[in-house]
């Protein structure tokens, strides 16, 4: 029988006592859309779940010249958030998308990204928009550069006595437009087949100034497609251009795509070239109509 | 349409709000004192040999009161085919096998049970194709058959031949043939509440068993049956339907868990519960048939259908149910869908490792269809003549017997596709291949009943009371289609009554008279008819009563009045006005005379007479009662797989708009317009509701669903995986009634649960065609295949 203790702690400080106190045999849970619905899947469950539940203060978006997102924020305050939906679109593209709305009143930000999922749709934001991670342990807090804390497939840099705090991001990403695509068969309840992040800043000569480009169910994790970032560098943003940076970032040298009951992998090589350019241009519509 | 006060109303559904406040119990609420919870063990090979079962672990567990193996009861055969039991005791033969089950005090702990069964076995070469199934070598599902003869051949002793006319002669008149290999998937059922049941035994041996059926009656005599083999001669049973939440096809055969459950029920001697997981209705209920066609027609210059040649393959599964026979559904769109002359039909049904196939809504017909109707588009293709016009000059039409000898009644399909073609903008849009596309497929099925069985027959009892209440006590069953709504409407009618005052109790084989079930769209048609008879034998009681006690109920008013009032005057009263019952009538719990309706003294709310006739007090009191058992005029096919086998036909089409990402295969619908004859609509916002449903199901079909099986085990068990299609994908369907009242059906009405669906897939296919010029024969459509087709079609042009 699937059976548990429930912790439900006041504040950060009682999260770390128990944490201290139950150690391996804990596991944090937030929204528990992914927490709970595993322990069902697998009829297994951890000896004690700590809810962070209570931790109201770290649900928040604020803006002091960089952005900070608190680790608590759910889903459903991303989407209706107007600051996110203008300046950090590809966060609001893929958090607006997540399972239900349901679903998004209770999954949090943090929770997506510490279950590290390949496909965690609001991962690919974060990687174009160079969030960093703030996390905070026994030993005082550190900061951990998105792309650095996925260390595998469910796996994160996060240490079990640590919690993730906030997501930083940094002022200067404020300049850039940004996109992301959840490709899938339906419009709710659904998991990525291939997910496209695309963050632009185009110079006034409508050069590629710079640019990130991230994708989720492309690789063990989240990733980065560097290449194709450093491909499109001071190029001009033509059809053309961003072709070729589809093409590359489809490649065997930016992903390891998979063939799965879900999709195929070619499929997904097709997607990812023809929504890399698509998420370009949307990106860069954005800056203009802001 | 004005000459009824309450059928062709949009009256408000009523046990609905039920429903909606949670308080309406479905099987997953009920409970009854010291159930015990059943689960079931599956297999973990696809053929396999059971070498040992070890239970002991699982009887240890606290909370377990049995535990079950094919060793531990009757090896009794069950199903359509007789061709499995209860609980598998040598041989698996699907990864949905029933190996074990277990009672407990909690699902929890039953569950947990199952995990400690250890079942020892040895894995045998297994068949996943069908056609790979067929051949001679192929490893055999069953060694023997259900007399113990041995068998030699995967294909069922089940031959599906139909032919009329000259199939040669016909290729001989063809200017044009078309050719296409067309396929069809699994599909789940998707319903909203889960399979499950209640087995309750009291202490003669006699069951109550609390099922989902939609065949209450024919449910009820399987299990009896079943009893009386396994050694329970005297034992009688009762069959009682819960809220059911959604049927679809699915609880048109007795399912093993229901089986199983009445085993542990017996074994514990306490009411025992089975209820599903999702998962499990994924991977144990039997979904729609899949089927691959061969499909070959031809015409003559002017567009004249020559002949239609269908050769089908049916995956059968491990086991036979009702999907086997859907091929007698499928021969009547092959045959009876557009004028045709001369047809064939072949299908073969091959056992093979795979989970096996029941009914679902629309029975083999949007099989059939989705093979028909995209050949109507590669033939008006090939003979260069509109899709539509194509149709138009094959159209069916009123007082025509088609090659399958069915009689088509009414039939206003020509209006239909006009309907249709008009509000997509037909000769506007179709032929731009710009990635926008409009395309239609029309259907036919059964909208009188369907003789499947001997008796097609329907019962109902309609009793009033002394109030006006009146309680109908109907053989059907409602999954949620809403049938007791239109019911009472149709009582209310027939009655004289309003649908207020009518209470529908159905699905009791203790209560009601037999049915043959609430299946192939036939509630509305067979309960109406039923009600009419049963209606007028209680009216006529109504108007006996009133004639009996009228008069003196007038004459006691009148007394009274001039006992009141001293200035009134005494009326002379005609009373031969309602000196016979065939001059007077009841409308709107009026009773009236004919000739003056409104006449001031003789027109009296029903309950007075009622109240009156049923307190007398000389010996001569009488209660309303009218009963009335319906079978309609039809015929069961024949041995040429003939026979007019419905009272009346329904038709529709649908025509749908689509834009197609070329890039990325997938496909929007822009407009969805479904036209359907339904006689007359008795309910037209359930009318439209029953099209709504249907067409997004079929759009689910035609374009996201799928049970993905791998080597016999179902892969994608939930929700995530299996793409139902959510609110969120919402496609603009309109639906649009064509009324032309039957006059066989009741009140006009025909038959609508199923037909919304039948077109649907068809239809998109066709509209993708038109937007980007290939025609995608494999359901369900799915962007992959969209765009391996556009790459094959680009390969072929470069």
């Amino acid at each position: 029988m699937i059976d548990y203790e429930y912790k439900i702690p006041a504040d950060l400080h009682e999260v770390f006592t128990l944490l201290k106190e139950y150690g391996e045999k804990a596991t944090l849970v937030a929204g528990g859309t992914d927490v709970m619905v595993k322990i069902r899947n697998t009829r297994k469950a951890p000896e004690v779940l700590i809810s962070l539940r209570r931790l109201e203060d770290l649900r928040y978006i604020r803006k002091n010249g960089g952005y900070r997102i608190g680790g608590l924020t759910t889903h459903r305050m991303l989407e209706l958030s107007n600051l996110v939906r203008t300046e950090l679109s590809a966060l609001h593209d893929a958090a607006s998308q997540v399972g239900s709305v349901q679903v998004r009143n209770v999954a949090t930000l943090g929770g997506n990204i510490c279950n590290a999922a390949p496909s965690a749709d609001t991962a690919a934001p974060l990687l174009v928009l160079d969030a960093a991670v703030v996390l905070e342990g026994p030993g005082g807090r550190r900061r951990v550069p998105i792309a650095e804390f996925f260390k595998g497939t469910y796996r994160t840099v996060k240490e079990p006595d640590e919690v993730l705090i906030e997501f930083d991001i940094p002022e200067k990403m404020g300049a850039f437009g940004s996109a992301y695509w959840k490709h899938s068969r339906r419009k709710a309840m659904e998991l990525p087949l291939i997910g496209i992040a695309v963050s632009v800043k185009l110079s006034e000569a409508n050069e590629i100034e710079d640019s990130r480009i991230a994708l989720t169910v492309a690789a063990p994790t989240p990733i980065r497609a560097y290449l194709a970032e450093d491909f499109l560098r001071g190029k001009p943003f033509t059809d053309q251009v961003l072709k070729e940076a589809g093409e590359i970032a489809s490649s065997s040298e930016c992903c390891t795509l998979r063939t799965s009951l879900r999709c195929e992998a070619w499929y997904r090589e097709d997607m990812i070239k023809i929504f890399v350019p698509r998420m370009a241009k949307l990106a860069a519509e954005r800056i203009k109509s802001r | 349409m004005s000459e009824y006060l309450y059928v062709g109303k949009s009256t408000p559904r009523t046990i609905e709000t039920d429903k909606v406040t949670g308080r309406a119990v479905y099987i997953s609420d009920l409970r009854r004192p010291g159930m015990l919870f059943g689960k079931i063990l599956y297999s973990r090979y696809a053929h396999a040999k059971i070498k040992g079962i070890d239970t002991s672990k699982a009887e240890k567990l606290q909370g377990v009161r049995a535990v079950l193996t094919g060793r531990d009861i009757p090896e009794v055969r069950v199903g359509f085919l007789k061709d499995q039991t209860v609980l598998k005791k040598d041989v698996v033969r699907q990864f949905r096998d029933e190996v074990a089950a277990v009672a407990a005090t909690s699902p929890e702990i039953a569950e947990e049970a199952l995990g400690l069964i250890e079942v020892e076995y040895e894995e045998l070469p297994a068949v996943f194709d069908p056609i790979e199934a067929m051949k001679e070598d192929a490893p055999l599902v069953h060694e023997i058959d259900a007399r113990g003869r041995p068998v030699r051949s995967n294909i069922l002793p089940l031959p599906w031949k139909f032919s009329a006319g000259d199939i040669e002669q016909g290729r001989k008149d063809s200017a044009y043939i078309a050719k296409d290999n067309v396929r069809t998937t699994w599909v789940n059922q998707c319903c909203m509440g889960t399979s499950g049941c209640v087995a309750e035994f009291d202490m003669n041996n006699n069951l109550t068993l609390y099922s989902q059926t939609n065949v209450p009656f024919l449910g009820k005599q399987r299990i009896v049956e079943y009893l009386r083999n396994i050694g329970l001669k005297g034992s009688r049973v009762r069959v009682v339907n819960p809220i059911v939440g959604g049927s679809f096809g699915t609880k048109l055969d007795t399912d093993i868990y229901e089986f199983i459950a009445v085993q542990l029920a017996l074994r514990t001697r306490k009411p025992v519960k089975i209820l599903f997981t999702r998962e499990e209705e994924f991977r144990a209920l039997p979904p729609r048939q899949p089927a691959i066609f061969e499909i070959e027609q031809g015409c003559d210059k002017e567009g004249k259908l020559t002949f239609r040649k269908v050769e089908a393959i049916l995956d059968n599964g491990a086991y036979t149910s009702w999907g086997a026979t859907t091929p007698s559904v499928m021969m009547m769109p092959i045959s009876s869908l557009y004028r045709v002359p001369n047809v064939s039909f072949n299908a073969t049904c091959v056992y093979t490792n795979n989970i096996y196939c029941q009914a679902m809504r629309g029975y083999g017909n949007p099989q059939a269809t989705f093979a028909v109707e995209t050949s109507m588009d590669s033939l008006a293709e090939e003979a260069g003549i509109d899709p539509a016009e194509l149709r138009l000059i094959n159209c069916n039409k009123p007082g025509e017997l088609t090659p399958m000898r069915l009689k088509i009644t009414t039939c206003p399909l020509d209006r239909c596709i006009k309907t249709v073609q008009e509000k997509i903008n037909w000769k506007e849009k179709r032929g731009k291949r710009n990635g926008r596309g409009i395309g239609m497929a029309s259907l036919i099925h059964v909208a009188g009943g369907a003789r499947v069985y001997k008796s097609d027959g329907h019962g109902i009892m309609v009793k009033v009371d002394q109030n006006g209440n009146v309680d109908v006590l109907e053989s059907g069953t409602d999954q949620g289609q809403g049938s007791p709504t239109v019911i009472s409407q149709m009582v209310a009618e027939a009655l004289g009554f309003r649908p207020e005052d009518v209470s529908i109790t159905l699905g009791d084989t203790a209560l009601c008279l037999w049915d043959a079930g609430t299946h192939a769209s036939r509630h509305t048609f067979m309960a109406g008819n039923a009600a009419i008879r049963a209606c007028d034998k209680a009216k006529k009681q109504i108007l006996e009563m009133a004639v009996e006690h009228m008069p003196e109920i007038v004459e006691y008013k009148l007394k009274r009045k001039e006992r009141k009032d001293p200035d009134f005057q005494m009326p002379d009263l005609d009373y031969s006005l309602i000196s016979e019952p065939d001059k007077l009538d009841i409308k709107d719990r009026y009773i009236f005379p004919k000739n003056q309706p409104e006449h001031p003294y003789f027109r009296m709310e029903v309950s007075e007479v009622l109240t009156r006739g049923l307190h007398v007090g000389t010996g001569e009191s009488k209660v309303v009662v009218g009963e009335a058992f319906y079978d309609p005029p039809t015929e069961m096919l024949d041995r040429e797989m003939k026979g007019n086998y419905s009272c009346t036909y329904a038709f529709g089409t649908t025509a749908v708009e689509v834009e197609v990402d070329r890039e990325t295969g997938e496909v929007k619908i822009l407009n969805l317009f479904a036209a359907h004859d339904v006689g007359r609509a008795m309910n037209p916002t359930l009318v439209k509701g029953q099209i709504y449903g249907a067409a997004y199901m079929g759009v689910g079909y035609g374009l996201t669903e799928q049970l993905q099986l791998r080597n016999g085990r179902v892969m994608n068990p939930n929700f995530r995986d299996y793409k139902m299609l959510t609110a969120k994908d919402v496609v603009p369907v309109v639906p649009l009634v064509i009324e032309e009242p039957d006059a066989d059906g009741p009140f006009g009405a025909k038959g609508i649960g199923e037909p919304g669906l039948v077109p649907t897939a068809p239809a998109i296919a066709n509209a993708i065609y038109d937007a980007i010029g290939v025609r995608i024969t494999d359901l369900p459509i799915t962007a992959e295949k969209v765009l391996v087709a556009l790459k094959k079609k680009a390969g072929e042009q470069s």
